[in-house]
């Protein structure tokens, strides 16, 4: 940003050229000063006395409103920051001042707002603070790379939902139940039944859960088997634990309501979290990576990982990189071409065969294990750590070698790593679904049979009978052995029969009964099916955690160790070759977690302790994950990119939950809840809980009213209407959606298009100058004094590089006069010979008249890059005009700055009020070596009959030209097409830009001519006038209008500070003084269309030229789309 | 900070937080780490903003920095002088355009900034290739990195003048799925 380096002089003069001029157009004011600060780094001191004069309420608040605005996302502003701190403290500065000012409210609000602020910022700081593990993640970040840290913050994100699964199960569930629950032992349900105390504290014992069939060596053999009980079976952690009464405490706590509406409120809390953190993301993620455009840039720009820090990391990476565009240059050399269908389909086949194979084979597998469990816990008396375990030994053996053997699996298929990671992925999803589904499915299989067995017990005779037909004929030995038992049991008390020996266990049927009779029948108790689920699933997550230890050790941790240690003697370079060292496989351990989180949803219900665990789980895991990776892992390869915002992970994880959350409510609305044990006991269903404390609880007509609003009337519309509303939210979506391809179609077209004009214009650019050059040419030579001239300029333009006068003839022979200065060094001498001088009194003398059409302005404009020898020409005669057509941002705004002007040769011509010649020179100084940069033009267009003037200048250019940028040749072509007609009817093409340039020449005429009184005459109107005053232009006779390129208002301010009398030191001072016309345009919102355009000439020295600055802006903010409208012009004399 | 030495006045951090997108604590850390690159010539107290500039070679080795390709550009674009001597603003600046709070957009003006090898506001056909040697660490042929180059322009370039501009990067980059550093 060259422009960066210029100095902002000028403010002062814009300061007091804006106090002046508006007071209406703040908003606009504001924005420039700011932009100003932006770029000038301007002297505070004087701004904020500028501001000190500005009353008005509405012009303070809308400044201060502003001022905030730029506190407000100053963070954001791509300056250096010393130059932010500046402007801050400066916005700052203001907003105090001024504040105080406004009404009290305001101030008050104010202030309150500050408060707020700064309490918000010490909270936003105390709270990062406890942002756990942040240092942590952003090391493994620093090394490893955002791929990595994202798992990690995954699982932070992880351990907060059930951070507060655990407080929602803790507070209204386990601690209820702990403080005001009958104490343990208590009742029967809490006591662990005697004959198994002996046992109950054998690691074996407490770590199966108890729930296992196992046989005790208990005295009373005539069980043989029963469930044996650790103590963490009749603890808080499951659901058998906790009590049906109603009411628990002093308090009359609803227990069981509260379990059951926990247990629901768990799904609704994770699903609201869920998706709402999808929303966010996908709302910071509004890009759409559908379209392949840019497969190239892509890979090039945003390749690097700029998180990276570790060598390793940084080398694979390297390499990573390398393979990537490899890979895209090989598939774009090779798109067209097919390679060997054939066998690549039937590759894949084979592939997807295979891992159908193996995913039917872990479903059976699994299936087979808790079958085979089961019978063996029927047929034998003891079981070996092994056989109990085998289940979720099985399961998590699965679900770590399977993702394994896919991978292997995925090498056939040849796919696109990318494509072929999303396959592993699904593949795992599915696998760890599979293994899920099958576990439950099998468990409540087994609860099935268990289930049936209480509907027995509670029944009559008859039933029970019945059922052991039924359960027999399942084949339920394990249920069937006990059976017998229990019905004969059932049969003493109920049919008053027999068999006293077993009769104590009677009061078993009552639940409230307590006591233990020796021989304890248990069984009832003991089956407490949601008891078994939550053991299940507590023991699963519990060997999952073992598993994974246990693979990081070994995997990645041993084989580290392994492979640094024993390299050095090994036959093979270990490190690169096999073993290498381990991968931290992003997806899959993702994946993983997600698994993981699937279990405790499943489990929660029937464990309502499961959340907790997991916490510790989880934090274990960051930990352990953590150090390993730090430690002993090397980055994956092929990262998926998982950013923050990446919905990907997220959306399997509500799959998931959606999956798992289906097993456990089927459970709960499919199955009659244990008859002796849990909080529904003896509930038809679980669900009853909540009509059962409507009923019961509270206010009938509450009761009455549920009761209507869960009958199908109310029901069956309710459904019909949410339906109808997705229904319609989704066409909706449909359509934004479709409008938003609308959209992005016409924006591709739109710039596309833009872009193909531009580069029309770049092309026809030369083509226009020329035709130009030649037209004006073609009417010198039809003019009297023509033919030589033409040529001369000509030859002169395109060999030397002269300035190029186009003298403008009238018909009437008088002429215009060009002169083509020469260059080298001398200063031309310009002659322009007013033909009409007489003309010129009714002119407005001054050139302004500048109805130029743009086309040939702008034409001109270029020229100078055309004919770089022009720019030799040392003269620096002339200048002109330059006038920043609408060039969108200003681009060509030139400043002309002449410090010395000679002005003795000019003399511009003006004829006919009306028509105008304009002459626009710009130099296009690209460097400011060139201090000769601009080419003197003269230009006159006239109506026939008009005469043209030339200027012809011999001014000496001060090397001070900004540099000037780009110059974007956009807008020619629009008067190229049709410059004749242009210029015949340029009285409507009167561009008010001109001006700028006019009073200049105006000033010089003026003092060569000594045309002056009329001169001081239009100075003195000038400094009044407003050019929109349809008045003055009338009094000017020129046909000024403000022409309209197509919706712009063009408006003219014209200021003239400079007092007549004065006009000759003015002249001497010409250097310094500057006429700043600024754009308000630079305010991009409301300027859309307005051009504003001031001229201001000042004498005062200590003006400087404002122009560089506002230049300065518009580059520097690369603002090319600013509107076109949007322009900046200074003139300056 | 009560007991602690004065690092920073007040205002500053609350400047300083109001211009980046560090919390008081980070700041301070950076102000630490910034100290740490060459105690001798950094100030310990920072509350009259001392003019001190370190050499870029001494910010580039930083572990943030040292892998990365394209860390002397970095450094370089973030420096007020354009030759990488960044003062502990330019630092500060640096780290907060870097940060992962920062928005999308500004990153992408600082990222065409260090990719603009040349400084001369756009990318063009050199920008690229140096880009792409930094990034393979030049084991691309050059045939390949001529290859890849001019597919990158032609994908990107839409004004046809075979170099990037601002609008083409940025409308390049903006729906990029994984432009987040």
């Amino acid at each position: 940003m060259s422009a960066a380096t210029q100095p902002s002089p000028p403010c002062r003069a814009l300061y007091s050229a804006r106090r002046q001029s508006s007071l209406k157009k703040t908003p606009r004011r504001f924005y420039l000063t700011y932009q100003e600060n932006s770029d000038g780094f301007s002297d505070e001191e004087d701004r904020d006395e500028e501001w000190v004069d500005s009353n008005d309420p509405e012009e303070v608040f809308q400044n201060i409103q502003f001022q905030k605005e730029i506190i407000a996302d100053i963070r954001s502003r791509p300056w250096p920051m010393a130059h932010k701190l500046k402007a801050l403290r400066q916005a700052k500065q203001i907003v105090l001042k001024y504040e105080g000012r406004l009404t009290r409210t305001q101030g008050y609000q104010a202030a309150g707002a500050d408060l707020l602020k700064k309490a918000s910022r010490v909270l936003y700081n105390i709270v990062v603070l406890f942002i756990p593990w942040e240092m942590r993640i952003k090391k493994i970040e620093s090394h490893f790379g955002s791929g990595v840290a994202s798992y990690f913050i995954f699982l932070r994100w992880l351990f907060g939902i059930n951070i507060v699964l655990t407080v929602m199960t803790g507070a209204f569930v386990v601690l209820p139940e702990l403080l005001a629950g009958a104490p343990y032992g208590s009742t029967r349900r809490k006591t662990i039944p005697k004959e198994q105390i002996s046992s109950a504290q054998d690691l074996d014992t407490i770590w199966s859960l108890g729930a296992r069939l196992l046989t005790t060596l208990s005295a009373f053999s005539r069980i043989t088997r029963h469930c044996e009980p650790g103590y963490l079976q009749y603890s808080v952690l499951f659901y058998g634990y906790y009590g049906s009464v109603r009411k628990i405490g002093s308090a009359g706590y609803r227990l069981p309501l509260a379990y059951f509406l926990v247990g629901m409120a768990v799904f609704a809390y994770s699903f609201i979290v869920l998706l709402r953190k999808m929303a966010k993301n996908s709302r910071l993620s509004l890009v759409s990576a559908s379209d392949e455009n840019y497969t190239f840039c892509w890979r090039v720009f945003c390749a690097w990982d700029f998180l990276i820090g570790n060598h390793e990391a940084a080398e694979s990476k390297g390499a990573a990189i390398v393979n990537n565009i490899r890979e895209a240059i090989v598939e774009e050399q090779e798109k067209k071409k097919e390679t060997s269908l054939l066998a690549l389909v039937s590759l894949r086949v084979l592939a997807n065969i295979l891992v159908l194979l193996s995913l039917a084979g872990s479903i059976y597998i699994i299936y087979f294990v808790v079958d085979r469990s089961q019978r063996l816990e029927q047929e034998k008396q003891e079981l070996t750590l092994w056989e109990k375990n085998e289940v979720s030994v099985v399961v998590s053996l699965i679900t770590m070698i399977a993702p394994s053997a896919f991978e292997l699996v995925a090498q056939l298929e040849m796919y696109h790593p990318r494509t072929s990671l999303r396959f592993q992925l699904a593949r795992v999803l599915v696998l760890y679904l599979g293994n899920l589904y099958s576990l439950i499915i099998a468990l409540l299989d087994k609860v099935n049979s268990m289930n049936s067995v209480s509907p027995a017990t509670v029944g009559n005779w008859s039933d029970s009978s019945a059922f052991l037909a039924t359960s027999a004929l399942m084949g339920e030995e394990n249920q069937s052995t006990i059976m017998p038992e229990i019905s004969e049991w059932r049969n003493a008390t109920y049919s008053l029969a027999t068999e006293a020996g077993e009769t104590t266990g009677v009061a078993a049927l009552s639940n409230n009964m307590t006591t233990s009779p020796e021989f304890s029948m248990r069984s009832p108790q003991d089956q407490c099916w949601e008891t078994y689920v939550g053991q299940e699933m507590l023991k699963l997550s519990v060997i999952d955690m073992i598993f994974t230890v246990a693979s990081i050790l070994l995997i990645d941790f041993f084989r580290g160790l392994f492979v640094r240690y024993v390299s050095d003697c090994w036959c093979w370079d270990l490190e690169s070759k096999f073993p290498e060292y381990g991968e931290f496989k992003i997806a899959e351990n993702v994946l993983h977690l997600i698994y993981n989180q699937g279990m405790i949803w499943m489990g929660t219900f029937f464990s309502p302790c499961l959340p907790a665990f997991n916490v510790l789980k989880l934090v274990g895991l960051m930990y352990l994950r953590s150090w390993a990776v730090l430690t002993c892992d090397v980055p994956h390869q092929q990262v998926f990119r998982a950013s923050r915002s990446n919905n990907f992970y997220l959306a399997m994880l509500l799959f998931m939950l959606f999956l798992c959350m289906l097993p456990t409510v089927f459970a709960i609305v499919r199955y009659r809840p244990s008859q002796h044990c849990g909080p529904f006991s003896g509930q038809d269903k679980i669900y009853d809980i909540i009509p059962e404390t409507i009923a019961a609880d509270f206010p009938l007509w509450l009761s009455r009213m549920m009761s209507y609003v869960t009958s199908p009337v109310v029901v069956l519309p309710a459904l019909l209407l949410l339906f109808m509303l997705i229904y319609y939210l989704q066409s909706i979506a449909r359509s934004l959606k479709f409008t938003n391809n609308q959209l992005r179609i016409q924006l591709q077209m739109a710039s596309q298009q833009a872009n193909r004009r531009e580069c029309r214009r770049l092309r026809e650019n030369t083509a226009d100058k020329k035709r130009v050059l030649k037209f004006a040419a073609a009417r010198l030579t039809a003019s009297e004094s023509g033919e030589e001239m033409v040529e001369e300029e000509e030859n002169e333009v395109m060999s030397q590089g002269t300035s190029i006068c186009s003298s403008g003839l009238k018909h009437n022979s008088s002429i215009a006069n060009c002169k083509l200065p020469e260059h080298q060094g001398s200063s031309i001498p310009t002659i322009s010979q007013p033909v009409s001088h007489k003309d010129i009194s009714q002119t407005t003398r001054v050139m302004w008249g500048g109805p130029m059409p743009k086309a040939q302005k702008k034409r001109k404009e270029y020229i100078p890059s055309r004919y770089p020898d022009c720019l030799e020409g040392s003269d620096r005669s002339f200048k002109l005009y330059h006038q920043g057509l609408n060039r969108p941002s200003g681009y060509y705004t030139e400043h002309t700055h002449f410090k010395s002007l000679q002005r003795k040769g000019f003399r511009p011509m003006y004829c006919k009020p009306a028509q105008y010649v304009i002459v626009s020179e710009h130099g296009a100084c690209r460097k400011p070596l060139r201090p000769a940069s601009w080419t003197p033009r003269c230009t006159r267009m006239n109506k026939p009959g008009d005469a043209v003037e030339l200027f012809p200048q011999s001014g000496c250019w001060p090397k001070t030209f900004m540099p000037y940028r780009s110059y974007l040749p956009e807008e020619e072509e629009e008067g190229a097409e049709n410059p004749h007609i242009q210029r015949y009817s340029f009285s409507q093409t009167l561009q008010p830009q001109c001006l700028s340039d006019l009073t200049q020449p105006a000033h010089l005429y003026t003092g060569d001519m000594g045309s002056q009184e009329p001169v001081e005459g239009l100075h003195s109107s000038w400094a009044k006038a407003d050019w929109e005053d349809p008045k003055l232009r009338t009094r000017s006779h020129s046909d000024v209008r403000s022409c309209e390129p197509p919706s712009k208002d063009c408006v003219l301010q014209v200021k003239m500070h400079v007092k007549p009398k004065k006009r000759k030191k003015v002249e001497v001072c010409l250097p310094e003084s500057d006429s700043a016309s600024l754009d308000s345009s630079s305010d991009p919102q409301n300027s859309g269309s307005d051009q504003y355009i001031q001229v201001i000439q000042s004498k005062e020295k200590s003006l400087r030229s404002c122009d560089r600055p506002s230049r300065k802006k518009f580059n520097s903010g690369a603002d090319l789309n600013m509107s076109a409208e949007n322009e900046l012009i200074y003139s300056n004399v | 900070m009560g007991n602690k030495q004065t690092i920073f006045t007040d205002e500053q951090l609350d400047a300083y937080q109001d211009c980046t997108f560090f919390t008081r604590k980070e700041i301070l850390r950076l102000h630490g780490r910034y100290h740490e690159l060459a105690p001798h010539l950094v100030p310990m107290d920072y509350t009259n903003n001392p003019d001190v500039k370190l050499p870029s070679a001494l910010i580039v080795n930083m572990p943030e920095l040292k892998e990365n390709p394209f860390r002397n550009r970095i450094v370089e674009s973030f420096s007020e002088d354009g030759l990488g001597n960044l003062s502990f603003n330019d630092f500060v600046d640096m780290f907060s355009v870097l940060s992962e709070t920062a928005p999308k957009e500004l990153k992408a003006i600082y990222a065409f900034k260090i990719y603009d090898f040349n400084t001369d506001n756009f990318i063009c056909k050199e920008d690229l290739e140096k880009t792409l040697n930094k990034l393979t660490r030049e084991e691309l042929t050059p045939e390949e990195v001529n290859l890849v180059c001019e597919k990158a322009i032609e994908e990107t370039d839409m004004d046809g003048d075979n170099k990037l501009s601002y609008d083409d990067f940025e409308n390049m980059i903006s729906r990029a799925p994984d432009f987040l550093r």
